[in-house]
Parts: structure tokens; C-alpha cells; sequence
């Protein structure tokens, strides 16, 4: 039997989120009532499921997720709540039809605009006030360029605190620019080359530009 | 007719300024400004043109006083023709000014410079098609090698051209400047300006203020982020269009040296000290020269003349004020400057300022402050006017009081003069010990109650070059001037009015009056507050007015050790001399200037005190 991928990563999120609440084995009649079926209609997809080895079935009606089946759900998952992170927060939906929308739209979206939609949020407006404060402590949320190497070629993706920020800006470390960390010193002082310049940065000014690998 | 240079730092502005003008600088000030503006004439088929260079900056839309000034400046539109000058190793970067410039809409034309060293490390620049893309004539220039320099004045001559090239902003951007050039009928670049916040009118200020915000929570970035990276984004196209990259050849990286702890840190020091070292020799030497000379032949004729008490008075103060300045101007800071100017011109401060970050912070300071701190060892004057490339207030005046502590060449002259001569050479250093103790202690105080926060070091390490004597010598010379310019005044008027009061005999009632205190407190013979009085003007003076007070220049004959340390101690923290008090007041203001000044006297008498005390 084949079945829809939809169906297919409906069951694996919802084993996904029973295992991880620590249930286990777990049983067909848990797995069909977290998905509102009923267990006839259930045991065929699970079978198909363990022919996929996306799960594993025991003699004893135990049922665990292998590797590759924890993989997918638990990034459908990480769709979901990403989604629903976004339309309730962001959008102002509600609870319960931002999961709905969440349900249908986590299987058409792809892990990229996942990624870049939860990076996103990660500056809520909330967050966003507090960065443009005139800094002192403020953190990247994500990792920042402190917590690279001398010799490690990296993307700006955003810079904190304004004041600073402009003079970075017009030495062109502006969001999207490469940069390389030329020097890093035991005490975190750095030069990075942009542009095909290189700029000395302390510490503090370093943990305010936050950065990603590049590709 | 005049035109301006306009350029990142380190672009070679200066050179091309220089080779333009020669040594006959002039340097002006806006009213109101504390950076100076280097003007120079050329001479072109008979007839002089006048050339300004304004300092380096790297964008037209900031607060700082030189983005100010250079903004002010374009707009006053008195220059015929901006020269924008692009260094062709960075022209990406450099770009992103020209092309804030072009948003002026000033006839301009453009240099590209170090067309040598881009060939060096393999980079080739279609100049022609870089004019085409900008709608400006471009010239390709060797500054070092004074290629195509000839070639500037005419074409700022003859083709400058308002550029034909705009940013293509995001279109959110793109419409804010038209609905505020329709309603306002304001220029574009001071829409531009106002949408980040620069604004003047108030009008435009609130309307750009608003319409900004909701850019802002479009694109959840501020609207200079936006603009930033909208022209950096052009710049990177326009660059890419003419730049082409060939096989590059590595140079001698000696960053690999000097920017690393070891042996980074080492080298840093053994360059300090062998620039203070030098200073100091030198600068005695010439110094004694120059003031012996002075002595000799223009105060001694002078009182040879035997004119009215009065006269006499007033004319043997002026006579003194003028040698003060020449001795200590030419001496120790002119020698200070010239050390100074290669450093810089070498590049090698910007890796200074990188490996003494961390330390810096300690004081409440960073990497940057490192140059007015080293300066202050030849002369506070020129080290408390560069605290201006410090960026807040808080790190300025953390630096205005640490500075005015540092020993200066001069407070050197009375610690060897009277310690290390009559007491030891190792007391002498024990005061230097003293003094650091109390400069790091007042740093870790004043960084705890300075209001403000600490903006950190972002600084473009500037690539290491070898110095050119004429720009190290021009450089040298204007601060000198500008020295001169401050501390003159300021020391003539001192001294007539100090002589005026030893006329009345105002001083040595004065004496009289803190005798007890001089005598009780710190231990000392009455004339030594007299001496001290007169170390306000010149550190030195406190020194030579305590030998002719004295009645011996053999000061271990008249006091005791405990007193010649008391009082070295004491005239080494004691109040900045005038011309120090003066340049505080310029770039720090009155409030400042007079808690600075307070600190080091109340901080001099008690340590004094203190010293009385214990070893009594």
C-alpha cells in the first residue's frame, strides 16, 4: 500500500511528539487516538510505515521510531511549531487555526524558509526593541562572530545596537557581507577582513555582529 | 576658485594634497569646530586655485565632527569641484562614499589612486568604464610615484560634470524621497539624510521621522541599515564592472608579526620606548640649546637695557612666555610629532590600538585611546587634542583626566632635575611608580562613575607602508602650529599676568598666606608654593623658580631629600600647566577642565601630604 506523503508525516510527528513525552513503547490505540482515527483505519499505515523503515514494530505491539522516521518527524515538527510560532505571534491568529493552518502548511513548506522564518522570529519585536537599545550586554540570539576562529569565513546576517552599528555599516559589514576572521587574539580583540579591508574589533562590537558559517 | 579633496582615511588624500600644494598649508577652522582643515594653493597657468582637504571619513551620514564638517562643507558649495580620491586596492569600499557624495549633485571629478600597487597585487581597473558608469571623469593615479598627478587640476578644470550615477534605493526608500521631495520640495540628500535622523529642519525631520518608523517595521532593520546596504550592494556591481582579478602575488605579510600576543606585545613596547627614549634625548638636548640660546641673547639684552621697573616686568614675562613655548614646543613635541607622524604614517598605530585593546578597557578606555596615552608622554597638549577620535563622551573624559596625569616630557625635566639629581635614581622611577599606580586606581574609579557606555574599538587597520618624509615633515609641522596656535596665547598672557602679580607683590603675599600650610602640611620651605604656582605655566619653571627661590641651583644644599621628593611629587600631579588647561576647555569643555584640574591638585597635595607624612 502506498500512502500520501501528508499521511505519512501526520503519523511520524505525532509518534515523534508521543515518544518524546517519554511513552514508550507505544501502542497502536495511543498513536490513533493522538491523530483522532480510528485503529483500524490506523494499522495499515503503521504497517506501511515499518515497510519504509520509518518505524519498528515489536512482537509486542510496541512501536518505535527509527532513525531516519525520528529525522522526519521531528522536522515536521519543527515545521509545525514554527508556523504556528508565526501566526499566532506574528500574525495574531488564534490558537487553535494557527495549528490548523500550521497541519496543512508544514508539508508543502520547505526546511529552508523553515530555517529562515525561525531565525526570523528570533527577533520578535520585542527582541527588536531591546536591540536597538544604545548597548551594552545585548547578545546575539543566534551565534555571533566572537564564537568563530581566526581563519573561518562567515556571513554578517545582522548587526545589534544602532550607535555601533552604523560605523560598522560604513566600513561594509552590512547584512549578507563575507567576512574572515583574520586574527583572533586569546582575549577575543579580532580583525576581520571585509570589503578587502581589514578592521580591528573589541570584543564587544565582535559580539554584536551576529554571524553564520558560509556556505 | 577652490576645490576639495574628499576620501576615505588612508586613501592618499594627503599625498595627492601635498603634491598638489607643497609645504605653504594653511589650517583653518570652522567656527565652532574642533577639526582643522588643511588648505593649500596650486598654481595653474598663471592663476592660483585654492585646495581644501578635508579630513578622512568613510561616510557622509554620521555624527561625527568630521562627517559634519565635510557635510557642512558641500553644502556651503564654495568648492568649484569636489575631488573624490578612491584608492584602487579597496574600490568597492571607497565607492560607497562617492557614491554618498553623488547624491549632492556637485560637479565633481574622481581620482583613482594607488593604481600602482592594485597592478602589484594583480588587480586591473577600467578607469574609462568607470567613468562611464559614474558620468564623472576618472583619473588613474599614482600618488607615491607622482604619476598623472598633473593631470588633476585640469580636469577639476575643465570636466567636472555633476556624476550621472544615483543608488537605486530599496523601493520602499525609493518612495519615502519622492513623497518627501513632493511635499517638502527638499533636495534628495537631505531626504536622505532626515530618514536617517540627520535633519536640521524641523519639518522635514517629523515627517521623515514617521515615514522612517514604518520602514523600519517593514524590513525590521533601521533605515541606515537599509540605505547602507542598498549602496554597498551598488558599489559591489559598479566594482565588479571595472575590477579585474588577475594572479596575485603574496606580500610579506608582517601582520603576522605585529599583530599576533608574541611577538606583537613585545614589539609594541620596545617601539614606546624607543620613541620616548628619543624624545626625551633629543628633545633635552635641543631644548637646552634652545633655551640657553634664548637666554643669552634676547632675555639678557633685554634686562641689559635698563628700562622702568613696570616695563621691564611686563617685557621679561613676555620674553619668558615666548622661550617657554619655543623651548618646550620645538624640542620635545615637535621631535614627539615627527616620531608620531611616521608611526601613523606607517600604519603601525592602528595595530597598537588592536593589541592594547583589552588593556585599555581596563581603564574604562579601548584599543583607540592608546594614541592619546602615548602622545601624553611627549606632551599633553597634542594628546588631549587627538582625545577627539574617541567616540563618546564618557571614554573623552576618562581620557581628559588620565592624560592630564601622565608624566610629560616636561614633568620628566623635574623629576630628573631634582630627584634623580639630588635624591636617587631609583626614587626617581619610585615617582613614575607612584604616578602609574594612581592613573590606573583613578581609572578604575572614573570608569565606574563616569555616566555613559563604552562604545568599543572599530578600527580599519590601515596598510603598512613606508613613511614619506615630506607628508611625515607637513604633518609634523601643522600640529606644531597648531600648538603653537593654542599654547602661545595662552602662555603670554600667563606670564605678564603671574609677572604682573610678583610686581604687586600680590605673590608674595599670596606666599605668606599658605606658608603654614606649605610648611605644616607638606614639609616644605614657603618659596616652594611659590615654585609650584609657577609650574602652572611650565612644568620646568617649578623646577628653575625653586633654584633661584632657593638662592642655589645645588637644591640638596637648601632641602632635605623628603623635601625635593615631596615637592617633585607634588609638581609632577599638581594642575596641568596652562596650555593644558587651555586645550582641555577646547575639547572637553568647562566643566571638565575644571574637575580635571581640581583632581590633579587636590590629588597632588594629598599625596604630598601623605608623603610628608610617612617618612617625616
Amino acid at each position: 500500500m502506498t500512502i500520501d506523503p501528508s499521511v505519512r508525516e501526520d503519523f511520524l510527528e505525532a509518534i515523534f511528539i508521543l515518544a518524546r513525552d517519554g511513552r514508550r513503547p507505544l501502542l497502536v490505540r495511543e498513536i490513533a487516538a493522538a491523530l483522532h482515527r480510528p485503529e483500524g483505519e490506523v494499522l495499515p499505515v503503521l504497517k506501511t510505515l515499518e515497510e519504509n523503515k520509518d518505524i519498528i514494530m515489536g512482537g509486542d505491539g510496541g512501536i518505535a521510531l527509527t532513525l531516519q522516521g525520528q529525522d522526519l518527524g521531528m522536522r515536521v515538527v519543527k515545521k509545525h511549531e514554527t508556523l504556528q510560532c508565526f501566526f499566532s505571534e506574528i500574525l495574531g491568529m488564534d490558537g487553535p487555526s494557527a495549528s490548523n493552518e500550521a497541519c496543512t502548511l508544514e508539508h508543502a513548506v520547505s526546511d529552508e524558509t523553515i530555517n529562515r522564518l525561525g531565525s526570523y522570529l528570533k527577533y520578535s519585536p520585542s527582541r527588536l526593541q531591546k536591540d536597538t537599545e544604545p548597548v551594552g550586554g545585548t547578545a546575539c540570539p543566534l551565534s555571533a562572530l566572537t564564537d568563530f576562529d581566526e581563519g573561518d569565513d562567515l556571513v554578517v546576517q545582522r548587526i545589534l545596537g544602532q550607535e555601533r552599528a552604523n560605523r560598522l555599516l560604513d566600513l561594509g559589514v552590512v547584512p549578507g557581507e563575507h567576512v574572515r576572521i583574520k586574527r583572533k587574539l586569546a582575549n577575543q580583540t579580532l580583525v576581520v577582513q571585509v570589503k578587502g579591508c581589514d578592521v580591528a574589533l573589541s570584543p564587544e562590537v565582535a559580539a554584536s555582529i551576529c554571524v553564520e558559517r558560509a556556505p | 576658485m577652490r576645490f576639495a579633496l574628499i576620501g576615505n582615511p588612508g586613501v592618499g588624500k594627503s599625498t595627492i594634497f601635498n603634491q598638489l600644494t607643497g609645504l605653504g598649508v594653511e589650517v583653518n577652522r570652522y567656527p565652532g569646530s574642533v577639526v582643522a582643515l588643511e588648505q593649500g594653493n596650486v598654481c595653474y597657468k598663471n592663476e592660483k586655485f585654492e585646495i581644501t582637504d578635508l579630513p578622512g571619513i568613510y561616510s557622509l551620514d554620521g555624527s561625527s565632527d568630521e562627517e559634519a564638517l565635510v557635510r557642512t562643507f558641500i553644502e556651503e558649495r564654495d568648492a568649484a569641484c569636489l575631488i573624490a580620491v578612491l584608492d584602487a586596492t579597496r574600490l568597492e569600499r571607497n565607492l560607497y562614499l562617492l557614491l554618498q557624495v553623488a547624491e549632492y549633485r556637485m560637479p565633481m571629478i574622481a581620482v583613482v589612486n594607488k593604481i600602482d600597487e592594485a597592478e602589484r597585487s594583480g588587480l586591473t581597473i577600467d578607469t574609462q568604464r568607470l567613468s562611464e558608469l559614474l558620468g564623472v571623469e576618472v583619473i588613474p593615479v599614482a600618488a607615491q610615484q607622482g604619476k598623472n598627478i598633473d593631470r588633476i587640476v585640469p580636469a577639476a578644470l575643465v570636466s567636472a560634470r555633476t556624476p550621472g550615477v544615483l543608488t537605486p534605493y530599496d523601493h520602499h526608500i525609493e518612495a519615502a524621497l519622492t513623497s518627501l521631495e513632493k511635499t517638502l520640495s527638499t533636495p534628495r540628500h537631505r531626504n536622505l539624510l532626515a530618514l536617517q535622523g540627520v535633519s536640521v529642519d524641523p519639518l522635514l525631520r517629523d515627517s521623515a521621522e514617521s515615514i522612517g518608523r514604518e520602514i523600519e517595521q517593514r524590513h525590521r532593520m533601521s533605515v541606515h541599515q537599509i540605505i547602507a546596504t542598498n549602496r554597498h550592494n551598488f558599489s559591489r556591481h559598479l566594482a565588479a564592472e571595472v575590477v579585474a582579478i588577475g594572479e596575485r602575488t603574496a606580500p610579506l605579510d608582517l601582520d603576522s608579526l605585529l599583530t599576533r600576543t608574541i611577538p606583537g606585545i613585545p614589539i609594541l613596547c620596545a617601539i614606546l620606548v624607543f620613541v620616548l627614549l628619543a624624545v626625551f634625548v633629543i628633545g633635552s638636548w635641543l631644548e637646552g640649546i634652545i633655551v640657553a640660546g634664548f637666554a643669552a641673547n634676547v632675555i639678557a639684552p633685554f634686562t641689559a637695557l635698563g628700562l622702568p621697573p613696570l616695563p621691564a616686568q611686563i617685557g621679561v614675562s613676555l620674553l619668558v612666555a615666548l622661550q617657554a613655548g619655543f623651548g618646550i614646543a620645538f624640542p620635545f613635541v615637535f621631535i614627539f610629532y615627527l616620531a608620531l607622524s611616521s608611526l601613523e604614517d606607517t600604519g603601525y598605530l592602528t595595530r597598537a590600538a588592536f593589541l592594547a585593546d583589552r588593556a585599555m578597557h581596563r581603564l574604562g578606555l579601548h584599543g583607540e585611546a592608546i594614541i592619546p596615552m602615548v602622545i601624553g608622554f611627549g606632551c599633553t597638549v597634542p594628546a588631549i587634542m587627538s582625545i577627539r577620535i574617541l567616540k563618546t563622551r564618557r571614554e573623552k573624559t576618562i581620557a581628559a583626566f588620565l592624560i592630564t596625569m601622565i608624566p610629560c616630557s616636561a614633568r620628566t625635566v623635574v623629576i630628573a632635575g631634582i630627584v634623580a639629581a639630588f635624591v636617587g635614581l631609583l626614587w626617581a622611577f619610585s615617582i613614575y611608580l607612584i604616578i602609574f599606580v594612581l592613573i590606573i586606581v583613578s581609572a578604575i574609579f572614573l570608569s565606574r562613575i563616569t555616566p555613559g557606555e563604552q562604545f568599543g574599538m572599530i578600527v580599519e587597520m590601515t596598510p603598512l607602508r613606508r613613511p614619506q618624509p615630506a607628508l611625515v615633515l607637513t604633518k609634523a609641522w601643522i600640529r606644531i602650529k597648531e600648538f603653537l596656535f593654542i599654547a602661545m596665547p595662552v602662555l603670554i598672557v600667563t606670564s605678564i599676568a603671574l609677572g604682573l602679580l610678583q610686581y604687586s607683590g600680590i605673590i608674595d603675599a599670596l606666599q605668606g598666606m599658605v606658608a603654614p600650610l606649605t610648611m605644616s602640611l607638606l614639609g616644605l620651605p614657603p618659596y616652594a608654593s611659590t615654585a609650584l604656582l609657577f609650574g602652572i605655566f611650565r612644568k620646568e619653571l617649578a623646577f628653575e623658580t625653586l633654584a633661584v627661590l632657593g638662592g642655589t641651583a645645588d637644591l640638596g644644599s637648601v632641602m632635605s631629600a623628603v623635601q625635593l621628593y615631596t615637592f617633585a611629587v607634588i609638581s609632577v600631579l599638581f594642575v596641568p600647566c596652562v596650555s593644558t588647561i587651555a586645550v582641555l576647555y577646547r575639547n572637553v569643555g568647562a566643566r571638565i577642565t575644571v574637575l580635571a584640574s581640581v583632581y590633579s591638585v587636590s590629588l597632588g597635595i594629598f599625596i604630598g601630604a601623605l608623603i610628608n607624612l610617612l617618612m617625616k
